[in-house]
């Protein structure tokens, strides 16, 4: 199923609203350097090093960028959007520093200004150049650190900042709260699935997102029919069900870690074994892979991304599916921050094969697949809209190449960027969730 | 004492010790950077493997990148290929290491040592050209770059002219062909032809924290 058309006009609608009558920060540029610099230097280790010192500026990294290749404008090469914290750390981290300072240009406020643009418009973090590194450079890694000193500084794009204040001042994203979680619950409920909200005591704590509460409501309750025919012992905190974090996308790492914290510390409040995680790569990357960091300690539950746990009882038998072929065509679109990032991507596969489904690849898939063009917060970014829209093209060609009726994906960001992408362009094929697929198979 | 006297004795030495001291610097000098333990779960606990494997498996792109990278891919692996076997198996080359080593290999006929340097030269020359007019090159390039380049294009055209004997004397070329090698070898430490050796912690790096992850990088 997909979304709801009059949910997703006004949810284009609003996306047009999103920070316009936030006022700029107001820093000096000297306190802006400042701030970014700290960041820079409280971020950078020995990892960043070596990959700082290793670079032979070959370019390589830019093939791997769908911006590049869909602009073919050589400010997209990666390598280029961390060019300002290289020059930081050779002037002030790297072993030769007493040499290279000298030679090499200071940070400056201008700087930062070019480099928003480079990092939060030019860049999702998707990671693909990672892997096309001849010298194994983490050079998304090196963008995200940019992308904290220009939040640092002051510089997070409107739109993303309007939703960063949001969720750090009132922890809401999209403003949804409590009382628009319960309002879905009772409509799903209604339509005969049980969602088991506020119960003091579970096994497993069950997390949403703004975007399925506001758009993808069926992702939800999809989830919630597969906890119970598992028979989970779970629930649904209307106090902080929010997955997403907006202070990871944003670069705004205390926003990052207070979503983070109070996420850990309501699953302990409720003796919870296992989190899972909605449709969402980012939010994914933030519980599963810098959760604990966050916390500062080792989380005592397990982080599940909701693929992961149904494809781990599809595995162990607790769940069967109805496996008969229906016919249709379907690829998969892997979330950059589920799969390169995360490490999730042989379990979609499983299921989408389990299904029997006439399952086909792209070209570029898993590990190199090619991000949706509007990830870590880009496709709220009103000015980036004409790149995000050149970058889908690329995604059209290569589910087009497959053949497939529908697209697949476990992402709610992924899904809204590929839907926005699909109307612009006219494309008709549907963007459909993964465990609203699998939900809807389910053996009697 | 000769220009070749020189370029034998004190440069050789001084370059050989900057080199050496150099390297050192900078590898030990980036790794002491402090790193946070990362406390998230690992997916699977095979980091040292999956880092060794990344050492490997990087040198091959996957399809998917190799269709857009060809050009730069194949002409990277020939000159590096084609100075390895210049620098290794030319006679007086080889004469050298074993007086320094000990112990010496075959050579390959002076033919073909003259082919490969040339190969090498030319590809080098059309990287340069490539560096300087390609536009993501032109914005990411800086002296650096270029300098080392020219460190390593400048010994092999001292080493094809002193081996054909071409513009001085045979013992002035052999001393000029020797100090742009231990130019190449001054520079080494302060630029990029340090990947030579940072190459592989850095793959090893992106191996194993993908590994965690359970994603083979």
């Amino acid at each position: 199923m997909n979304a709801d058309n009059t949910a997703f006009r006004i949810f284009r609608e609003s996306l047009e609203r999103l920070g316009r009558d936030l006022p700029a920060d107001d820093l000096s540029d000297d306190e802006r350097v400042r701030r970014a610099k700290n960041t820079f230097l409280d971020k950078l280790d020995s990892h960043m090093a070596v990959d700082l010192e290793t670079c032979i500026h070959c370019g390589m990294c830019a093939e791997a960028c769908h911006y590049y290749e869909a602009t073919e404008d050589e400010k997209y090469s990666p390598v280029y959007k961390f060019e300002p914290l290289r020059r930081f750390y050779r002037r002030e981290l790297s072993p030769m520093r007493w040499l290279f300072r000298p030679f090499t240009k200071d940070v400056t406020a201008d700087d930062l200004e070019t480099w928003q643009e480079l990092v939060y418009e030019g860049c999702t973090g998707c990671g693909r150049c990672d892997m096309m590194c001849p010298m194994g450079i983490n050079i998304s890694t090196l963008i995200n650190v940019m992308r904290e000193g220009i939040a640092s500084a002051g510089l997070v794009p409107a739109e993303l900042r309007a939703l960063q204040i949001e969720q750090r001042e009132k922890n809401t994203v999209f403003g949804v709260g409590a009382v628009e979680l319960k309002e879905l619950v009772e409509k799903i409920r209604q339509q005969g699935t049980e969602i088991r909200l506020d119960r003091e005591q579970a096994e497993v704590l069950l997390l949403t997102t703004a975007a399925e509460v506001l758009l993808f409501p069926d992702a939800l309750a999809a989830s919630a029919k597969i906890l119970n025919r598992v028979g989970a012992d779970w629930t649904l905190l209307s106090k902080g069900f929010e997955a997403a974090n907006v202070g990871l996308v944003s670069g705004d790492e205390s926003t990052q870690k207070a979503a983070t914290t109070r996420i850990a510390e309501q699953a302990k409040a409720c003796g919870a074994a296992t989190v899972i995680l909605p449709e969402s790569g980012h939010a994914y990357q933030a519980m599963r892979w810098e959760g604990a960091n966050e916390v500062g300690e080792k989380l005592p539950f397990e982080v599940l991304a909701i693929s992961e746990f149904i494809a781990r009882e599809v595995s162990s038998g607790g769940l069967k599916l109805k496996t008969g072929a229906n016919g249709s065509a379907v690829t998969y679109h892997d979330p950059c921050r589920l799969g390169r990032h995360g490490g999730v991507i042989s379990e979609p596969r499983a299921l989408l094969k389990e299904l029997g489904l006439d399952f086909r690849e792209a070209d570029s898939n898993g590990r190199e697949n090619y991000c949706c063009g509007g990830g870590c917060g880009e496709y709220v970014i009103k000015r980036s809209a004409p790149l995000r829209q050149k970058a889908f093209e690329i995604k059209k060609r290569e589910f087009d190449e497959t053949g497939a009726d529908a697209v697949i994906t476990s992402c709610a960001n992924c899904r809204i960027n590929l839907m926005i992408g699909a109307q612009n362009a006219g494309w008709q094929k549907p963007v459909e969730s993964l465990v609203e697929t699998v939900a809807a198979r389910l053996a009697d | 004492m000769t220009l070749l006297d020189f370029a034998r004795g004190p440069a050789l030495q001084w370059s050989l010790i900057i080199l050496v001291f150099g390297v050192m610097w900078r590898i030990i000098g980036a790794l002491l950077i402090m790193a946070k333990k990362d406390l998230s779960k690992p997916r699977r606990k095979t980091m040292l493997r999956d880092g060794l494997k990344t050492i490997a498996t990087r040198s091959l792109p996957e399809h998917q990148f190799e269709k857009r990278i060809r050009f730069q891919h194949l002409s990277g692996y020939a000159w590096h290929i084609a100075l390895f076997i210049s620098v290794l198996f030319f006679a007086p080359h080889i004469m050298f290491f074993e007086s320094v080593l000990g112990f010496g290999w075959p050579h390959l006929p002076n033919p073909v040592i003259l082919g490969t340097a040339a190969v090498s030269l030319a590809i080098l020359l059309a990287l340069l050209i490539r560096r300087a007019s390609h536009p993501v090159q032109r914005l990411i390039s800086n002296v650096d770059d270029y300098i080392s380049i020219l460190v390593v294009i400048v010994p092999l055209i001292t080493g094809i002219l002193a081996f054909a004997h071409v513009g001085a004397r045979y013992e002035t070329l052999l001393a000029i062909h020797l100090l742009s090698v231990e130019a190449l070898f001054v520079w080494f430490p302060f630029g990029k032809l340090m990947h030579t050796a940072l190459t592989f912690p850095s793959r090893f790096d992106a191996g194993a924290s993908f590994g965690r992850k359970g994603v083979k990088a």
